[in-house]
This record gives C-alpha cells, sequence and structure tokens, in this order.
C-alpha cells in the first residue's frame, strides 16, 4: 500500500479515454450515446478530483422546456423520474435571497448541538428522510393509479434513502383530531385548479432532520407543499413549514427537481442491507447506543 | 503503474441520471487530502445498498491486508453503466481512492483499473446538492 503524497498525485483531470469503446465494459443505454459527453468535475474538493461523485462528472443533457403532459381531463401530470424537489444540504438554501430562517433560541441551540454530532443524522442509519428532505435518489409520483383522473389516493415513491413512500388521500378528508407520530405524517391533498397539487401534512415525529445541518422541528411540524410542472423538465416544490416549537413564523422554501432521462427508472435500494456508516470514520450508530 | 490516468465516467451511462447518489456526506468518513493507490486482487465482491463494495488482497510488506472499497449504490453505478459482474472475484487491479479518516484499509474506490485495461470510476459519496440542479 502506498499513501500518496501530495506532488505524487496524477493529473486530477478528468479525461475521456481515447480507447474508451475497447476498455469499458460499461455498455448500456444506447439511448444516451447522442448525450455520451463527460465534462471535467465542475468542483475539485479533493486531490483526484471531487469527492462528490457520479453525476458531477456527467455532463447532463439540457433540461426540457416543452410544455408539461396533461392527464386525459387536464391535470398536469407529474409522471417521471425525478430528482430533487427539496433540501440536502441545507433548507436555508430554498429561502428567497437574502431571507433568513426565524429560529427561536431553542432551534439554535439545537442546531449548534447538531453541528457537533452531524454522524447523528437518522438519514445516514437507513432511517426516512421525512418531508420536505429529499436525497439524491430519484422519486416518482404515482398520481393515477386507478386509471381514472381522479384517483382517491396519490402516493410519491422514493428510491431512496430509505426506500420508501408517501400516501396522500386526495378524497377530501380531514386529518384525524390525534395522529401517531410518524416520519412521513398524514398527508392530505387536493388540486388547485390543473396546474398546483397541495399536499398538507401533520403528524410528523420529531426524528428526522431537514437537512444534513440538523435544522429540526417538533411534532408540531405542520407542511404545506404546492408542486407544479412549469415545464416538462421541471418540478417545483414550494413549502410552507410552520412549527411553533422552533420557529418564530412559517416560512416558505422553493426547490426544483429535475426529470430525468428517458429509460430512467427506479430501481431497489434496500438501505439496511449491509450499510457500514460509520466504521470507515469511526462512528457509533446513534440509534444502536 | 500508468502516470496518464483516465478516469473513466461510463461512456455509456444514463446521462440524465444527474446527481450524485450517494448515502452519506463524504467528510465524515474519509479524507479529501489523504488518497491511497494500492494494486492486489478482488477477494470479495458486494452489490449491495447502501454502498457497493469491493474487497481487494494485497501484498504490504510480505503480507496480505484485505481493503474494503466503497462504492456508490448499486443504483447509481447501475446507472452509470456498472452491474454486478462488472468487477469479478480474482480480477487483478489498481485502485485510487480516498482513505479512511480513522479506519486502516478501508477507502473510498474512486477509480478502479483492471488488469485487462478496463478503467472504471467508482464514485461513492455524494454532492449533496439541494435541488438537482
Amino acid at each position: 500500500m502506498q499513501l500518496l503524497g501530495k506532488s505524487q498525485i496524477p493529473n486530477p483531470k478528468l479525461q475521456i479515454p481515447k480507447t474508451g469503446f475497447g476498455i469499458c465494459v460499461l455498455g448500456v443505454g444506447i439511448w444516451v450515446v447522442g448525450f455520451g459527453i463527460f465534462a471535467q468535475a465542475q468542483e475539485q474538493r479533493g486531490q483526484l478530483g471531487t469527492v462528490g461523485a457520479l453525476g458531477q462528472e456527467v455532463k447532463r443533457p439540457p433540461a426540457r422546456t416543452e410544455p408539461a403532459p396533461r392527464l386525459p381531463d387536464g391535470t398536469v401530470s407529474f409522471d417521471g423520474v425525478w430528482v430533487g424537489g427539496g433540501p440536502v444540504n441545507d433548507i436555508a438554501q430554498g429561502l428567497p435571497k437574502g431571507e433568513k430562517l426565524p429560529l427561536l433560541p431553542p432551534a439554535v441551540k439545537l442546531l449548534e448541538y447538531r453541528a457537533q454530532h452531524e454522524t447523528d443524522d437518522p438519514h445516514l442509519w437507513c432511517m426516512p428522510m421525512g418531508v420536505p428532505r429529499s436525497t439524491p435518489y430519484p422519486f416518482k409520483f404515482v398520481q393515477d393509479i386507478t386509471g381514472s383522473t381522479a384517483p382517491p389516493h396519490l402516493y410519491i415513491i422514493h428510491e431512496g434513502n430509505i426506500h420508501s413512500y408517501r400516501q396522500i388521500f386526495m378524497d377530501g378528508r380531514k386529518h384525524p383530531a390525534e395522529l401517531d407520530p410518524t416520519w412521513f405524517g398524514h398527508s392530505i391533498g387536493h388540486w388547485e385548479g390543473k396546474d398546483t397539487l397541495v399536499i398538507d401534512t401533520v403528524g410528523f415525529n420529531d426524528k428526522f432532520w431537514f437537512d444534513r445541518k440538523g435544522t429540526p422541528h417538533s411534532e408540531k411540524l405542520h407542511t404545506t407543499e404546492r408542486w407544479t410542472r412549469p415545464n416538462m423538465g421541471t418540478l417545483v416544490n414550494t413549502v410552507t413549514i410552520e412549527d411553533p416549537t422552533y420557529y418564530s413564523k412559517p416560512f416558505t422554501v422553493t426547490f426544483n427537481a429535475r426529470l430525468q432521462a428517458p429509460g430512467d427508472e427506479l430501481m431497489e435500494y434496500i438501505c439496511q442491507e449491509n450499510n457500514q456508516y460509520g466504521q470507515a470514520g469511526g462512528h457509533d450508530n446513534p440509534f444502536g447506543k | 503503474m500508468r502516470t496518464k490516468f483516465a478516469i473513466f465516467v461510463a461512456l455509456f451511462s444514463l446521462v440524465g441520471a444527474g446527481a450524485a447518489y450517494a448515502h452519506h456526506s463524504f467528510s465524515t468518513e474519509y479524507d479529501g487530502t489523504k488518497t491511497f493507490e494500492i494494486k492486489g486482487t478482488v477477494s470479495k465482491v458486494e452489490w449491495t445498498n447502501p454502498h457497493a463494495r469491493f474487497y481487494v488482497d494485497t501484498n504490504e510488506n510480505g503480507k496480505v491486508v484485505t481493503w474494503n472499497m466503497e462504492l456508490a449504490s448499486p443504483s447509481a453505478l447501475a446507472r452509470n453503466g456498472w452491474t454486478s459482474r462488472t468487477l469479478k472475484v480474482g480480477d487483478e487491479v489498481t485502485v485510487k481512492g480516498y482513505a479512511a479518516k480513522v479506519a486502516q484499509y478501508r477507502g473510498d474506490a474512486r477509480s478502479v483499473i483492471t488488469a485487462d485495461g478496463r478503467s472504471l470510476f467508482g464514485g461513492a459519496s455524494d454532492d449533496g446538492r439541494p435541488d438537482g440542479q
């Protein structure tokens, strides 16, 4: 084994191999040949190039900007495989420019604690991400499971992390008066016109973090998501968050999801299968204590 | 060792897969300034979640030690053209990557060169972009 010193590191620039076809066994997805152009990592944080991984080296095709598809009754269709649509690192990134989270002192205190305990993030230990957090994994709306144009339920299926689904009741019911706290809460939804899906959710537990930073919430969390599809390639999720335990007033964040290329589908992702997180960095599982 | 090193990012990959797919933040587990390069023989492949892994037996001062190499998730690798058969037990490989912060013989495998000349990009950790843009 040889640990390389800085001066010994080969040029970290990514290069398209000249003999690509011959040396690569990775020949799948003929449909993408036209897009098969790879760019140098845009951001290089490590000596071998960016420590971020797959996507950054991939130059994606331009976002599709044609009009969004419609269901037979004219309602916008969210069909497709999407990535994004929620916070990953910091939910404050979704605020309008110049705004800050209206953190109450308990939230500030908890954020400070979590900054010192970032590996306590339940997400790292194969727990669900909650709402409105997103992951770098794709998700999909199941909007019309009955084949009718007015399904009583709507589902959001997440590939990871973890493999999970959200159930949204679209039949006009109200939230139950009392709910047992859960990771994804109790969601009811309706359409405003033909373009906006509104999902109202309560009944959350307080376990998940909004983001890697550990931005907190309590069981009093109430989220109102407004999903639109302004064009073929984009979903916009505008979420209003109320939680009087940690925030002095409601705030609204907006995140976009991007349509994945045709042919991509959700894949299996069973996080609990072989999670060795913590072993390389020497971290204990907070759920195993 | 090849001095001119091409990190081959799955020429035929599903380009639109887009965001980096991974389970955890890189920085809590690996050191972006501590790189390694080892040569050895693949002794085990785990096509598992949240990360695929392969193990490499390598000779260290006359003694065989086994490295535990982390890759991206199988779904992310598949979108970049890998299959569970891309690396096989017995393959002779050169692996470059980032070393674990604490554990010895664990690494975030950044690239894998096989004896038959295949160059594989094995990115393992994500960049955490906020909205997939």
